[in-house]
C-alpha cells in the first residue's frame, strides 16, 4: 500500500515540475516586514540609565552595566586599565575569589567583567542570587594584592604570546601608528606593565566605575515593573565619582605613506594592514554612507572589491578584507589580510590601487545595490538576537541619534547614491596610509617603495620604534670599567679608585643657550664626595630652579612648583647612583643595567647600556673606540606623564687627571639647549648649605 | 567556602530543572532519497537553507587529501545556470549570507536570506548538487586560495599545526591520520578525473540532508522542494544526467549505447524515446554506493612522545587520548568531565593550576565529536618559566583526582547546572537549529535527539563521569606533544 502511494506522489511530482527550466532564477516572494520592538528607558533613584528590551523567547535574562566615562590616557602605564577589567571579578570584601567563582559556576551563570562594563547573564530563576553578586562585585571589589600580581604575571606570558601572533602585532603597530599620543594608541608592553601598581589599578577603577553616566542594558525574560525594582534593589544605591568625560580630538593623520614593518622571523605570510584615522564620530551623519563605502570596498562579502581582487582574481590570500571602525572617540579604516611572503609588494600595490580606484570615480550601480542589499540583509538578521534591540537603543541615547534612528535605517540606507560614495572617499581616504607589514626580513626590500620617504620604520610587537643594534662584542662590566678607565686615564680599576679617592669636590659652572630663551643661563653642577650633590639654574642672577641632595635627603625648589622634597622613589634612585661617576659603584649600588648591543649613529658605532630604576629609565651610549659616554638619553615617569631627555657630550678635556666632557646639547621635549662650561674646579670649596634646602 | 557552596546547592535543589525549548520540526525522504527537516518559527523574518553532505576528509583517497575540503571551496564556482562568481553575488546581493565549512565527516553549506528569498536559496542548493560546474581557472584559482587559508590558520598561528601532528599519531589504518585541511601536495597533484569521482560519488541526493530552519510556511516550502530537488535524478541516474549535459554526442552514445538526442534537456527524466526511458529506469535502480571507512577504535600503543618546534613564545603540552565516537553512551560522561577540569573560572584545571601553582596561562580539554571514534585533548599554554614536565604532571594529577575519587556532590551539581544552561541557551538562532537538526539526523541517525539533550545529559551520574575517567584517560596509552619555540 505504502508503495504505490510513493509511486503516485512520484508520478505527480514529475507531472508537475517534470520541465524545470534551470536557468530561470526564482523571484522573491513579497518582502518580509520588519519590526523593531521598543525599548523601554528609565533610570535608577542615583542616575543610571537602564535600558529594558523584554524577550521571554527563552528563560534568560542579561544585565549589562556599561560605563559611560571616556577613555583615560595611560602612556607609560599603557594596559592599566585592561589590568583593572581583568581583576574586577579577583574577589570581594564578602567574598573570597574561589566563593565567587565558585558560585557563579554553580548556577551555570556568566559573569563577565572588562575595563568599563560588567556583564550578566543567567537563566531566570537565578537571577535574584546571581544580582546579588554582581552588585557585590560593584560596591565591594577590593582587588587583592596577591591576584594582582598573579594577572601581571599572567600579562607578561601573555606579551610574550602576543610576539607569536602576528595580527595582535599588527593591530598594536596599527594603534600606534593612527593613534599617536591618544589612549587607543596605548598599547601594554613590558616596561608599561612592570610600571603598574595596585593603587594605579585602584584609581583607574574608581574614576571608571562610577554610576555618573552609567548605563545598564537589561534583556530577557523579565518584565518592566520586575526590572525597575531589581535595578532600583541591586544598583540603586551604589555610588561613586563624578563622570570623566573628555572630548578626544581622534587620530592623527600621516602626510604621505608610511611604511611600518614589524618582524616576524620564520613567518611564511605577512600580515598586511593599510590604515587611516577617518574623522567621524559615532552618530555623525556621514557614518551610514562611509559604511556602505568601506563594504564596498572590502566588507564581509565575498563580491567586495578587496575580496574579488586579492582573492578572487589573484588567490594572493584566503580573504582581504576592510574594516571601520567609527566610535565615539576616535575612528580608523584598515585593510588587511595575510598573504604568502613572495606577493608581499604585489599585494600592498593592489589594496593602494583599490584605495585610489575608490576615490576616483563612481562605484557601479550593481556595486552599489549589491552592497545596500547585503546590509539591509545584515540588518534583518542581527534583530534575531534581543542584545541587538537593547543595542539599537543604547546608541540613540549614547550617540544622540532621532529616536527613529533604526526604524528609518533602511530608508536611509537606500537614499545612499553614488555620488554621496565618491564625496566620502574623497574626504576621507585622501590622506596618507599606514602600511603595516608584519613578517619575516625577506619581503624588507620589496616594501621600501612603498614610503613616502623611503625610509622604513620598524616597530616591535607592541608598535614601540625598533633601533638597530649588533651584539656587544664585551660584557655591560668591562664596559663600565673601559669607561671609567678611561675617564679616569688610568689602566686599572685599582689605580682609577686610588685616583678618585682624592677627589673631593667638582664644581661646573655652564652656560646653556636656546632658540626660545632671549638670556644665557648660567648652571651650576656641584659634586661633593662621598655622594652629596646640587645643581641650580639662573637667569640673569635670578633662580629659576635649585636640586639638592646631602647623601641622605633632597629636594627641589622652582618657580613654577615651589619646594618639593624628593619622592622616595627619586631617593632610592640616588642612593643607586653614587659618586661622581656612579657607573663604578653600579656592580655594588643594586642598579639594574645591561648592555643592549651595538648601536650605529651617524657612521659611528655605540655600546648602549640601559639602566632601570623606578621612575626612570636611562640609555648612556658609550663611543666604542673611546669608551667615553657621548649621549645619554633619560625616561622619566612621574604622575602618570612621561617625559623625554637626551643629553650629548663632547669637548672631553683634562681637568686634574680626569677628563670631563666641556660641551653637551640638551633635548628637553621640543626645547633644545646648548651648553658650554665656563668654569670647572676640583677640590675647590663647597659652601654646605649647597646640599640642604 | 564550603557552607556557602551547601547554601548554593539547597538553593538549587529547589529550582525544577528548566525546560528545554522544544524545536518542532517535520522530516521526510524525497524518491530520490534525499532527507529532508523543515522548522518552521516567525520571531524574525529571515530563512537558513542548508545541505549537509555525508563526506569529509575521513572518505578521501590517502594520496588526494585535502580534497573534500577543497571540493567545498570548487563548488561555489557556479553550475550550468550559475556564472563564476555569481553563486555569492546571487545570495549577497539579495541581502543573504553564505558560508561552508568541512570537517572529517560530512561538509555543510548555508545560507542565511531573508525569508522572502527561500526558493532563491533552494535553487542555488539544487544547482550546486544537480550540475557544479569547475573550469580551470576557478580551480587553480582556488588550489591557491586554499594554500593561504592553510598558511593563515595552521603554519602562520601559534600551535596551529596540533591537530594534525596529534591525529597523524593517533590513527594507522583509519583516515582520520590526516586533517581536513590535509596536503597541498596532493592536492597539486590532483587531475580532472579525481574531481569527476569525487562529485559522482558524494555529491548525490541520498548523501545529502536538507535542512531548513526559519520563518517559512511548510506546505510552501515542501513544494518548491519538490519543484527543485525531486527533479534531480536517483541513484545513478544523476550521473547519467552529468554526462549528459558534459559528454560529447559521441561519447554519450559510446558510454551507453544510446544516442543523446533520444533524451531532452528540459525534462530529462521523462524522454520518448523507449530506450533512454529504459536507461534511466536502470540508472535510477542503480543506488550510488558511498565508500566509507569502517569506523573501528584504533588503540593507541603505549605512550607517543614527540616534541614539535614551533613559531612560539611559550612552550604548551598537548596530550591526546582516545575517545569514543559522539553518538557513543559514554560521550555525554566525557563531556561532563571535561567540563569538571575545565571550561569556567572555577573548573579544576584553572583554579588548580593557572590560578594556584601559576604554571599556565591557560589549560583546557575538549573532546572532538566525531562521527567514527575519536580524540579527547587535555593541554595547557605554559606560563613563562615553567618546565613542561612539571607542567604535564599538573595536568595528569587532575585527571588521576578524578578517576579516584568520586566528584563531590555539589561539583556534581554545579555542572548539571551548567549543562542545563547551555542546553536551554543552544538552539537560540535558526542557522543553529537547521545545523543541529540536520546533524543529529546524519551523526546520530536521530533527529529527534535535538530535543533529548536536557536528558542525555542528566542522566549523567557521577559514577558513570569517575568511570569514563578511568576507561578512556588512560595514562599507558597516549600521545604527548611538546610544544617548544623554535630557534630563530
Amino acid at each position: 500500500m505504502k508503495q504505490i502511494i510513493t509511486l503516485v506522489a512520484l508520478v505527480a511530482i514529475t507531472g508537475v515540475y517534470g520541465q524545470l527550466d534551470r536557468s530561470v532564477r526564482p523571484n522573491p516572494a513579497q518582502a518580509p516586514t520588519i519590526n523593531i520592538n521598543d525599548s523601554e528607558v528609565f533610570k535608577t533613584s542615583n542616575g543610571i540609565t537602564v535600558v529594558l528590551s523584554e524577550n521571554h523567547k527563552l528563560p534568560r535574562v542579561s544585565f549589562d552595566l556599561v560605563m559611560g566615562a571616556s577613555p583615560i590616557a595611560e602612556g607609560p602605564k599603557a594596559g592599566v586599565n585592561s589590568i583593572m577589567g581583568q581583576l574586577v571579578l579577583s574577589g570581594t570584601s564578602n567574598r573570597t575569589k574561589d566563593v565567587l567563582d565558585a558560585e557563579v559556576d554553580y548556577m551555570g551563570a556568566t559573569l563577565n567583567a572588562d575595563g568599563s562594563s560588567l556583564y550578566l547573564s543567567c537563566l531566570t530563576k537565578h537571577l535574584d542570587k546571581a544580582l546579588g553578586i554582581m552588585q557585590d562585585v560593584v560596591l565591594n571589589t577590593t582587588f587583592p594584592e596577591s591576584e594582582f600580581e598573579r594577572i601581571k604575571k599572567q600579562a607578561e606570558s601573555g606579551l610574550l604570546s602576543a610576539k607569536a601572533s602576528p595580527d595582535e602585532m599588527a593591530a598594536n603597530a596599527e594603534k600606534r601608528a593612527n593613534f599617536a599620543g591618544h589612549p587607543y594608541g596605548d598599547v601594554m608592553n613590558e616596561a608599561s606593565l612592570a610600571a603598574i601598581t595596585r593603587e594605579d589599578v585602584l584609581e583607574n577603577f574608581k574614576a571608571t566605575f562610577t554610576p555618573q553616566g552609567a548605563y545598564l542594558v537589561i534583556v530577557g525574560d523579565i518584565t518592566k515593573d520586575q526590572a525597575k525594582a531589581l535595578a532600583e534593589k541591586y544598583f540603586g544605591s551604589w555610588k561613586g565619582k563624578s563622570l570623566y568625560k573628555v572630548d578626544l580630538g581622534g587620530g592623527k593623520a600621516t602626510k604621505g605613506n608610511r611604511v611600518i614593518f614589524v618582524n616576524k622571523p620564520g613567518a611564511v605570510q605577512s600580515v598586511i594592514s593599510i590604515s587611516l584615522p577617518v574623522d567621524v564620530k559615532s552618530g555623525d551623519k556621514n557614518q551610514l554612507p562611509l559604511t556602505v563605502l568601506s563594504e564596498i570596498l572590502g566588507g564581509g562579502s565575498f563580491g567586495s572589491r578587496l575580496m574579488q581582487n586579492l582573492r578572487e582574481d589573484k588567490a594572493y590570500t584566503y580573504g582581504c578584507r576592510s574594516d571601520l571602525q567609527i566610535t565615539r572617540d576616535g575612528s580608523w579604516m584598515s585593510a588587511s589580510g595575510s598573504f604568502r611572503n613572495e606577493v608581499t609588494d604585489s599585494a600592498i600595490v593592489q589594496i593602494l590601487y583599490e584605495f585610489a580606484r575608490i576615490q576616483e570615480g563612481y562605484v557601479t550601480d550593481e556595486e552599489l545595490s549589491l552592497t545596500k542589499a547585503s546590509m539591509a540583509g545584515g540588518f534583518a538578521r542581527s534583530l534575531e538576537s534581543p542584545q541587538t534591540i537593547a543595542r539599537f537603543a543604547l546608541n540613540i541615547i549614547r550617540n544622540n541619534l532621532a529616536a527613529d534612528y533604526y526604524k528609518n535605517y533602511l530608508k536611509r540606507l537606500d537614499a545612499i547614491d553614488k555620488e554621496t560614495v565618491l564625496l566620502m572617499a574623497q574626504q576621507y581616504l585622501a590622506s596618507g596610509y599606514n602600511i603595516v607589514v608584519v613578517g619575516n626580513e625577506s619581503v624588507l626590500d620589496k616594501i621600501k617603495q612603498f614610503d613616502a620617504d623611503g625610509v622604513i620604520e620598524k616597530m616591535d610587537a607592541f608598535g614601540n620604534p625598533v633601533v638597530e643594534m649588533k651584539t656587544a662584542d664585551i660584557s655591560a662590566d668591562q664596559l663600565l670599567e673601559k669607561y671609567i678607565l678611561a675617564v679616569t686615564q688610568t689602566t686599572s680599576l685599582k689605580a682609577a679608585t686610588k685616583k678618585m679617592k682624592k677627589i673631593k669636590s667638582v664644581t661646573k659652572e655652564m652656560e646653556l643657550t636656546a632658540q626660545q630663551i632671549p638670556a644665557a643661563l648660567k648652571m651650576t653642577d656641584v659634586f661633593q664626595a662621598p655622594n652629596s650633590d646640587a645643581s641650580q639654574i639662573e637667569m640673569q642672577g635670578m633662580v629659576l630652579q635649585r636640586q639638592y641632595f646631602d647623601g641622605t635627603n633632597g629636594g627641589s625648589t622652582s618657580m613654577q612648583e615651589g619646594k618639593k622634597p624628593l619622592s622616595p622613589e627619586a631617593l632610592a634612585a640616588k642612593k643607586k647612583s653614587i659618586g661622581l661617576f656612579p657607573e663604578m659603584n653600579y656592580k655594588t649600588s643594586g642598579m639594574t643595567y645591561e648592555l643592549k648591543g651595538i648601536e650605529n649613529q651617524n657612521g659611528t658605532d655605540f655600546y648602549v647600556l640601559f639602566t632601570t630604576d623606578g621612575d626612570k629609565q636611562q640609555f648612556d651610549y658609550f663611543n666604542t673606540k673611546t669608551f667615553l659616554k657621548a649621549k645619554s638619553v633619560i625616561i622619566q615617569t612621574q604622575d602618570g606623564e612621561t617625559s623625554e631627555q637626551a643629553i650629548s657630550f663632547g669637548d672631553y678635556k683634562d681637568v686634574n687627571g680626569l677628563l670631563f666632557a666641556h660641551s653637551m646639547n640638551l633635548m628637553m621635549g621640543e626645547m633644545g639647549l646648548s651648553g658650554k662650561i665656563v668654569k670647572l674646579e676640583v677640590n675647590g670649596k663647597v659652601d654646605p648649605k649647597t646640599f640642604v634646602e | 567556602m564550603k557552607k556557602r557552596l551547601l547554601t548554593a546547592f539547597v538553593v538549587g535543589s529547589i529550582l525544577p530543572l528548566t525546560a528545554q525549548k522544544k524545536v518542532e520540526y517535520v522530516e521526510y525522504d524525497l524518491p530520490n532519497g534525499m532527507h529532508v527537516i523543515l522548522h518552521e518559527e516567525h520571531a524574525t523574518p529571515i530563512v537558513a537553507v542548508s545541505v549537509m553532505y555525508h563526506v569529509g576528509s575521513k572518505n578521501e583517497n590517502p594520496s588526494r587529501t585535502g580534497f573534500a575540503h577543497f571540493f567545498e571551496h570548487l563548488l561555489f564556482e557556479g553550475s550550468a545556470n550559475i556564472k563564476r562568481g555569481e553563486y555569492s553575488e546571487l545570495v549577497e546581493k539579495n541581502g543573504g549570507m553564505l558560508n561552508a565549512n568541512t570537517s572529517q565527516d560530512r561538509t555543510y553549506y548555508y545560507e542565511l536570506l531573508p525569508s522572502n528569498q527561500l526558493e532563491l536559496g533552494l535553487w542555488l542548493e539544487s544547482e550546486r548538487l544537480l550540475h557544479a560546474k569547475v573550469d580551470q581557472t576557478g580551480v587553480e584559482t582556488q588550489r591557491e586560495v586554499v594554500k593561504e587559508e592553510k598558511r593563515q590558520r595552521v603554519d602562520n598561528q601559534p600551535y596551529g599545526t596540533f591537530m594534525e601532528n596529534m591525529f597523524v599519531r593517533a590513527y594507522n589504518s583509519h583516515p582520520y591520520n590526516w586533517v581536513p585541511i590535509g596536503s597541498m601536495e596532493h592536492l597539486n597533484a590532483a587531475q580532472e578525473i579525481d574531481y569527476v569521482n569525487f562529485y559522482r560519488t558524494f555529491y548525490v541526493p541520498s548523501n545529502a540532508v536538507l535542512s531548513i530552519a526559519g520563518d517559512i510556511n511548510i506546505a510552501e516550502t515542501k513544494k518548491w522542494i519538490e519543484k527543485y530537488f525531486s527533479t534531480i535524478p536517483k541513484g545513478e541516474a544523476i550521473n547519467l544526467y552529468r554526462d549528459f549535459e558534459n559528454l560529447s554526442a559521441n561519447d554519450f552514445s559510446d558510454k551507453y549505447g544510446v544516442e543523446k538526442s533520444a533524451f531532452s534537456a528540459t525534462d530529462f527524466l521523462n524522454p520518448k524515446d523507449a530506450k533512454a526511458k529504459a536507461l534511466i529506469a536502470k540508472y535510477s535502480a542503480m543506488p550510488v554506493v558511498v565508500p566509507r571507512p569502517k569506523p573501528i577504535m584504533e588503540p593507541i600503543n603505549g605512550v607517543v612522545r614527540d616534541t614539535i618546534f614551533d613559531n612560539i613564545q611559550l612552550p604548551g603540552v598537548f596530550i591526546g587520548y582516545k575517545f569514543p565516537k559522539e553518538s557513543d553512551k559514554d560521550f555525554a560522561a566525557l563531556e561532563m568531565l571535561n567540563a569538571v577540569v575545565s571550561g569556567s573560572t572555577s573548573s579544576r584545571m584553572n583554579k588548580n593550576i593557572v590560578e594556584k601553582k601559576e604554571q599556565a596561562v591557560a589549560a583546557f580539554s575538549f573532546a572532538f565529536n566525531m562521527e567514527d571514534p575519536g580524540l579527547g585533548i587535555v593541554a595547557a599554554i605554559a606560563s613563562a618559566e615553567t618546565k613542561l614536565e612539571d607542567l604535564e604532571a599538573s595536568l595528569d594529577a587532575e585527571i588521576k583526582a578524578i578517576q579516584n575519587e568520586l566528584i563531590s556532590v555539589e561539583e556534581f551539581e554545579k555542572i548539571r547546572n551548567q549543562f542545563e544552561n547551555q542546553i536551554v541557551t543552544s538552539n537560540s538562532s535558526v542557522a543553529g537549529i537547521a545545523e543541529n537538526l540536520a546533524q543529529n539526523y546524519m551523526y546520530f541517525g536521530s533527529t529527534a535527539l535535538t530535543n533529548e539533550q536536557m536528558q542525555r545529559y542528566m542522566s549523567v551520574t557521577r559514577e558513570d563521569i569517575q568511570r569514563v575517567a578511568k576507561q578512556y584517560l588512560t595514562a599507558n596509552n597516549r600521545i604527548i606533544l611538546y610544544y617548544l619555540p623554535k630557534a630563530n
